[in-house]
């Protein structure tokens, strides 16, 4: 583990570094406050400091306090080292923010046991944070295929689309709807019909690039964003994700099920910037267009005729949908 | 255990009565013992600090000395502190409490009392680095 030691005294510096580093610590030492709160700032920084109370440049206290007022990083553990131990200079300590301190000159067993209680603390942390990125995940995605679910698709999409207008670049959106999916579910059960929509899921992923979105819409249908696509290519693409779908059997307990998905698609540029649930019903109607035409097929939305050219009040900006 | 044995563990334990006869009067001006237990008996890392120390003592002393000449509390009471740092670290209580006794004099104003707390700090290191000196040269070998 990352340790950092303040200490402008070079023979107590010597004497932490090699202590700590014996213990197994992967040591940075340094002389005064400044540097040391430089190196609390750095990226991959030391979660653990050892601070002495008085130092040039900025002082252990000093320290405690400003590594505290930022919010966004990771916890630091920091234990002060006085000489002095009044119950003030502790008490002062400690309202500035640092966990622990420590009397000079320390004894080495009461150092590394008051360090392997701030790893402690660390590891409470690590919990805290893995648990609240857990449950972020969760209330963004889909439980069973884990793509992004129905409100953090929506919220991308809407996103998604101010940012395309701003920078003159085009959207697709796409539903798909994988075919006879109730017929799936009716001949082999609901785990079955579970396997096709996580292999949907799956090769729907694999069919676009890494920075266009793939939501689980509700039920068996998907929507796809691709972000900053060309609408000369936009077709092609639409048609490629759909063919993923019937390019070969999905792999299931009751074995292997050729299934086919129902597309349609939408450009935002044939549009232009309107609200996100006119968008989407038109993508809808360009779904059920497709449905109707025989499944496992592809329908552009059509845009709606207008006698003028997209002009101004139809990019108005819009209301962001939280 | 055989004869050798014997004699060094009998050597062993006359040098430490010796020493304790010696020190039972008050502190020692270097506690080797507590310094060895907190370099986990690290001899290089010994040589080490006291190296460091050769280095910065003399020169934190003049700094302090330049302090008191003028007068200058503030400064004084900050390398007095230092000083109590390094010196704590090292096992010299005895210099060690000499220059707290410094820090709080210069730290409360007393300007004073603050030549003779310089004083007191010169004696005290006067008989600790000859001890330091005489290890070193000692472990050299």
């Amino acid at each position: 583990m990352k340790i950092l030691i303040a200490d402008d005294d070079a023979l107590s510096r010597r004497l932490l570094e090699k202590t700590l580093e014996r213990a197994g610590y992967e040591v940075t030492a340094v002389e005064n406050g400044k540097q040391a709160l430089e190196q609390l700032q750095k990226l991959e920084a030391p979660r653990l400091a050892l601070l002495d109370w008085v130092m040039p440049e900025l002082d252990g206290p000093g320290v405690c306090r400003a590594v505290r007022k930022r919010s966004e990083q990771t916890y630091v553990y920091m234990v002060l080292l006085t000489s002095k131990g009044t119950k003030e200079e502790t008490v002062l300590g400690l309202e500035s923010g640092a966990d622990d301190y420590l009397t000079k000159p320390f004894n080495a067993e009461e150092l590394r046991a008051r360090l392997r209680v701030g790893e402690r603390i660390l590891l409470l942390e690590d919990r805290l944070v893995e648990a609240r990125e857990n449950m972020r995940f969760r209330a963004t995605h889909d439980p069973l295929t884990s793509l992004l679910n129905r409100g953090a698709i929506m919220d991308l999409l809407t996103r998604e689309l101010h940012r395309s207008h701003r920078e003159k670049k085009s959207t697709t959106i796409l539903l798909g709807d994988v075919d006879h999916f109730k017929r799936v579910n009716d001949t082999y059960g609901h785990v079955v019909g579970d396997e096709v929509l996580i292999e949907t899921a799956n090769r729907l992923l694999g069919s676009v690039r890494s920075y266009d979105f793939v939501g689980r819409y509700g039920g068996e249908e998907f929507l796809v964003v691709l972000n900053s696509c060309d609408p000369a290519f936009a077709p092609a693409r639409a048609e490629a994700i759909r063919k993923s779908i019937s390019n070969g059997p999905i792999q299931t307990a009751k074995g292997s099920l050729s299934l086919t998905m129902s597309l349609g698609a939408l450009m935002s540029s044939d549009w232009g910037l309107r609200p996100v649930e006119e968008l989407l019903h038109e993508v809808d109607t360009a779904l059920y267009k497709a449905k109707a035409s025989g499944r496992d097929c592809l329908r552009m939305a059509q845009p709606i005729a207008r006698t003028e050219p997209v002009t101004a009040p139809l990019l108005q900006p819009l209301r962001l949908q939280h | 255990m055989d004869t050798e044995e014997l004699a060094d563990s009998k050597l062993k334990h006359g040098s430490e009565t010796m020493k304790k006869n010696e020190d039972s009067h008050s502190d020692p001006a270097w506690n080797l013992a507590e310094l060895l237990e907190r370099v986990d008996n690290d001899q290089e890392l010994l040589r080490d600090l006291l190296n460091i120390f050769k280095e910065d003592f003399p020169l934190t002393m003049r700094s302090l000395e330049s302090a008191v000449a003028a007068e200058d509390l503030k400064e004084a009471a900050r390398l007095a502190h230092t000083l109590k740092g390094m010196l704590s670290s090292l096992g010299g209580v005895r210099t060690a409490a000499a220059a707290a006794r410094l820090e709080v004099i210069a730290s409360a104003g007393e300007t004073a009392s603050l030549k003779g707390a310089l004083q007191a700090l010169k004696c005290e290191a006067a008989s600790l680095l000859p001890e330091l000196e005489a290890y070193m040269a000692e472990v050299r070998h």
